[in-house]
């Protein structure tokens, strides 16, 4: 290892803009909260498969280490199955943290597939109000690519041959609210107001 | 007893069972249920991080406002997921400020919301409201001899903790002794099946329904009930997952708890919405004519 390489290994990188942002989202005031007891990881159902514990997200996010918070898998791992949040002593519901890392990470140019997942689905409630599961699978499909949808297909086949043969995916969308433009009002309005109130 | 029902998408696919099954058994017990017109998606755990906590949190309100056009102080939903948001962000309208900004959103749709409803489970209506006595004054195939597993999963009752013992719930098991069945006692039943990942990782899915099947399994259970539309399809679909990859041969069919109702209530297997398991229950149910 030479001295430069020595030295940079050294030497944190602190980002304090980075601690200011997260605290700034929506549910940023949460992060403050932690008392970092480590009740987080010892409930969480898929820690063993996270590069951070989501106690260690709090901490960094804490000392600005942006690079190693938005890489993590941690946020994409995290299946809002609120057992932290349960047992958390000061009641932070961390996967909201989680839901909104997804999005600061995204806006940095990071993502993965449960965030295109999120985003087909999000685009469906928007575009009909209601989520057509069938359709679902193939705008996520297409979403990842199509190499990456073909080599899906495959692995998946006898799960979805399953299925359609018991009738559980529908081929044509069920039907959607009345008035989706009216919603989708509703919705950028909604998002208006976050933004005045200094969510991002 | 008079509600107001949110059924959620996947009753429109991958649970049409439930919905079925949960209809069918509320017209027997006498729960006069009534959907919500023109309700839209929850918007479930993830879309907040696509549009926005706020956002996301006005899109399941919708709901709630149209739910007190209804009339019915009490929203019932079958779906945890369903359950979880909307009994959330239920909560959320008791902050003032919270409740002017969603009902200025939702003014863009001739709607506001006062934030007066309880929003409910169906798991929790059938045991606190309708009450144990009553189902098994309704049940005439004593579900006798047949052991179930009931796998309560994550959400149900941790999001809200409104309801049974959120550290060790009993609901679905006193169910389960109602309708005359053994509930057995397995380690993983509230372990998470990891929900929605099952599409965007399935093998993160596959590795966590493994261990819920083999205790089930273990516990020697026939079948599994559960409340939750992600977790029957999960561990049910999946299972075929599992065993090629775990060499297991599982083969445990994975019904909700209000198809075990309807069951021993002695409804036929079409209202028992029986034909869209994807592993048969028939052979556990063969004993009790379904």
């Amino acid at each position: 290892m030479t001295e430069a390489m020595a030295k940079e290994k050294a030497t944190v990188k602190y980002d304090s803009q980075f601690t200011k942002k997260v605290y700034e989202m929506e549910n940023g005031k949460w992060v403050k909260m932690c008392m970092q007891c480590g009740i987080c990881p010892t409930t969480c159902a898929l820690k063993e498969k996270m590069d951070l514990s989501p106690r260690r997200i709090i901490q960094l996010i804490r000392a600005g280490r942006k690079d190693e918070v938005l890489q993590a898998n941690t946020m994409w791992l995290c299946t809002s199955c609120y057992a932290c949040a349960c047992r958390c002593p000061r009641g932070v519901p961390m996967m909201d943290v989680m839901h909104d890392l997804r999005h600061l990470a995204v806006e940095n140019g990071i993502n993965h597939n449960s965030q295109s997942m999120a985003e087909v689905y999000a685009k469906d409630v928007s575009k009909r109000g209601r989520i057509w599961e069938g359709g679902l699978t193939l705008n996520y499909g297409l979403k990842i690519g199509l190499g990456n949808f073909f080599k899906m297909a495959l692995d998946m086949q006898d799960i979805g041959k399953n299925m359609m043969f018991h009738r559980r995916l529908t081929l044509l969308p069920p039907k959607g609210v009345k008035n989706p433009g009216k919603l989708r009002e509703v919705l950028s309005r909604a998002a208006e107001i976050a933004k005045r109130e200094g969510a991002h | 007893m008079k509600y107001t029902y949110y059924p959620g998408c996947s009753s429109e696919g991958t649970a049409i069972s439930y919905h079925h099954s949960a209809l069918e058994v509320a017209k027997i017990l006498g729960l006069d249920i009534k959907e919500i017109d023109d309700w839209n998606c929850c918007g479930s755990t993830v879309t907040s991080s696509v549009i926005g906590q706020f956002a996301a949190d006005v899109l399941a309100a919708r709901n709630l406002a149209l739910a007190e056009k209804m009339g019915q102080e009490d929203v019932v939903a079958t779906c945890s997921s369903c359950y979880a948001i909307l009994g959330s962000v239920n909560k959320k309208f008791a902050d003032e400020k919270f409740k002017t900004n969603a009902n200025d959103a939702l003014g863009k749709d001739e709607l506001s919301y006062s934030g007066g409803l309880n929003v409910r489970m169906l798991l929790d209506v059938m045991v606190s409201d309708v009450g144990l006595e009553t189902i098994a004054s309704k049940v005439v195939k004593p579900l006798k001899g047949l052991k179930v597993a009931g796998y309560v999963g994550c959400q149900t009752v941790r999001a809200l903790r409104e309801f049974d013992n959120w550290e060790n719930p009993t609901f679905l098991d006193d169910i389960t002794r109602t309708l005359g069945a053994e509930a057995v006692n397995f380690s993983h039943k509230l372990k998470c099946c990891t929900g929605a990942m099952a599409l965007s990782s399935p093998d993160v899915t596959i590795s966590a329904i493994y261990p819920i099947l083999k205790s089930a399994h273990d516990a020697g259970a026939d079948l599994i009930v559960t409340p939750c539309p992600l977790c029957q399809m999960n561990l049910d679909a999946y299972q075929i997952k599992v065993n090629k990859i775990y060499g297991t041969n599982y083969n445990i069919p994975v019904l909700f708890f209000t198809q075990l109702m309807a069951i021993a209530f002695g409804l036929d297997r079409k209202k028992a919405a029986l034909d869209y398991c994807i592993v048969s229950p028939n052979n556990a149910l063969a004993g009790f004519g379904a």
